[in-house]
């Protein structure tokens, strides 16, 4: 087991890592930027590290100033989180020259996963069912409409190098063909310097379904069944929950085998996630990507089976052995997590930086909150929104939404508007009471 | 407002003995205080709708702690490293209390990942202190000399 872990992020997650450390005896190194200097989860490492100004680009996406801290501190290993440099291959490799262990999976599973056209070609060899679309990258606008002909109106065009919803255009006809692959290669070279785009059909109304993977360095594999993600505004998770309220035993056998296979196909390791859309009928599901790192929403299915993932992330990279049997993995109960993020609803959930003068934790039976934030404490204006995750685990569905509501109630931020009266919107909306939703349904039914 | 202004009215405050000097020209104003030491010290000009842009060089924030004097400024380390005094073991240290520099003197070396980087001083003064030992580990933002500033 390493001695002493880099933690080369910030806020909720760093803290969920530092825990993580702690718990197994491993010494801890925290880098924040000077934005994130008085934030009280620093003192929880052993040690920290500034590593530059406020925006990311000069402090959390440094690799150069992470790995100079990690040699500094003599850290054997760094844990990226999520985000920032979680699924940049060449950091893993920089790290890894150096002699310092990054936890997470190999460059090349990485490389490989991170390209959607190429894992949706591994997905093709695995037997794994994909969405109808082009093999690879489109080359030209003829091509467009040759695949597009083929697999029928409505396309999704997408970013081969994107993620987290981003540089994705829709097309109904050839005519909005040609404008929409124009935008999304534009949005795409912008974001992730890459215009490479390919092809995908369109569903209507699918719902997200992703299956959490854990694989050792040495061909072990264990599934921990499946997260419903379908509660999103524009591609961004708003609400997750494992089991899925609509998915069969049948169903869920064969979404966790399709992952599995995919993941032993890619010489995973380490914690991964697969993601699926299920169609309308609910009886066919296709895979569209995996992620290669630990997600924001882990917890739910750390909730749902007892398995703590990030010690298993540590533990893999380490060289231990998955000491998980698949039998042995059960789904038990029901887990919900609401994202609180420090966004105003009302005013088309425009993120709301400053001061956060009063704060209370909900908390009782069944309840768990990951966050950073305290009353006191600055939202500083570089990152992403999130506070904090609110998860609720009950034995029964119905329970877990009552459990939640009750907690969107008790939290209390103030003067910051968060969007937890929104939560409790969609939890009382009818259609997701029922489990009956896709992931148009916030933008249909509570954005009109 | 100029430069030149800015001199004539130090030296007006400086003949008679005044403390505080507030001057207002249309929407400009500026406001010069002389300090007990016997410094002047110009408060910057108050411009409506200016926007405030942050300083794009070497860190400027962080903590106050290291200057009890308010007339010396810190040289911050711009990286993540080890900080050396001298080129390397057998020679004299770049620079020690007294010494003075330019804004292209070099100060001290910061190694990391086996590459040696020269920091340069960025300001013109003379060292009034250094704040870290030789073969320290140094963070961004790491106040490593306190440098009395030339005018």
């Amino acid at each position: 087991m390493f001695s002493r872990v880099l933690i080369a992020n910030r806020g909720e997650i760093a803290l969920r890592v530092l825990r993580a450390c702690k718990e197994l005896g491993i010494q801890t190194v925290a880098v924040h930027s000077e934005a994130d200097a008085d934030a009280s989860y620093l003192r929880l490492a052993n040690r920290k590290v500034c590593i530059g100004p406020g925006p990311a680009t000069e402090s959390y996406l440094r690799s150069d100033r992470i790995i100079a801290a990690a040699e500094l501190a003599g850290a054997d290993a760094i844990h990226p989180g999520y985000g920032f440099l979680a699924e940049n291959a060449m950091f893993a490799e920089q790290c890894r020259d150096c002699g310092i262990e990054f936890i997470g999976p190999s460059a090349q599973a990485m490389r490989l996963l991170g390209d959607k056209a190429q894992a949706r070609k591994l997905a093709k060899r695995a037997r794994v069912p994909t969405v109808p679309g082009s093999d690879g990258p489109i080359e030209d606008d003829q091509k467009a409409v040759e695949v597009a002909g083929a697999v029928g109106y409505p396309v999704l065009i997408k970013a081969v190098a994107g993620g987290g919803g981003r540089g994705m255009r829709v097309a109904h006809n050839d005519a909005m063909l040609r404008g929409a692959l124009k935008q999304a290669r534009q949005e795409a070279e912008n974001a992730f310097k890459d215009s490479s785009v390919y092809i995908e059909k369109y569903l209507e109304r699918p719902r997200h379904i992703e299956v959490q993977v854990l694989g050792d360095k040495h061909g072990n594999y264990v599934h921990l069944f499946e997260r419903e993600c379908s509660i999103q505004r524009r591609h961004q998770k708003l609400i997750e929950e494992s089991p899925s309220p609509v998915i069969t035993s049948k169903l869920r056998r064969d979404l966790c085998y399709a992952a599995v296979k995919l993941a032993r196909a890619a010489e995973y390791y380490s914690a991964g996630t697969f993601e699926f859309l299920l169609d309308h009928t609910g009886r066919h599901f296709y895979f569209i990507e995996a992620n290669a790192r630990i997600q924001v929403e882990h917890p739910v299915t750390e909730l749902v089976t007892g398995v703590d993932l990030v010690a298993w992330q540590l533990r893999i990279a380490s060289g231990e052995k998955l000491a998980l049997d698949q039998h042995n993995i059960r789904l038990t109960g029901h887990a919900i997590e609401c994202r609180i993020n420090a966004e105003d609803p009302t005013r088309g959930f425009q993120p709301r930086p400053g001061r956060i003068a009063e704060f209370i934790a909900p908390g009782g039976f069944g309840v768990r909150w990951d966050s950073h934030v305290y009353a006191g404490y600055e939202i500083p204006k570089y990152y992403d929104s999130l506070i904090g995750k609110l998860i609720v685990h009950r034995m029964t569905r119905p329970e877990a939404i009552t459990c939640m509501r009750r907690c969107l109630e008790e939290i209390h931020v103030e003067p910051v508007a968060t969007t937890a009266a929104f939560h409790r919107r969609v939890l009382d909306h009818e259609g997701f009471r029922e489990g009956q939703f896709d992931t148009g349904f916030v933008e249909r039914e509570l954005l009109k | 407002m100029d430069i030149e202004q800015v001199r004539q009215l130090v030296e007006l405050m400086k003949e008679h003995d005044l403390t505080e000097l507030l001057v207002r020209d249309g929407d400009r104003r500026i406001v010069l205080r002389r300090g007990a030491s016997g410094q002047v010290v110009v408060a910057p000009p108050v411009m409506p709708a200016a926007p405030i842009v942050p300083a794009p060089a070497a860190p400027p924030t962080g903590p106050a702690a290291a200057t009890e004097d308010p007339g010396l400024v810190p040289i911050r380390s711009p990286m993540v490293g080890t900080f050396y005094a001298a080129p390397d073991p057998d020679s004299k240290p770049y620079v020690s209390p007294g010494s003075e520099v330019g804004p292209d003197t070099v100060v001290c070396i910061i190694e990391a990942m086996k590459v040696f980087n020269e920091i340069k001083a960025e300001v013109a003064g003379t060292i009034e202190k250094v704040m870290v030992q030789n073969a320290q580990a140094v963070e961004f933002g790491q106040p490593l000399f306190m440098v009395r500033p030339r005018k």
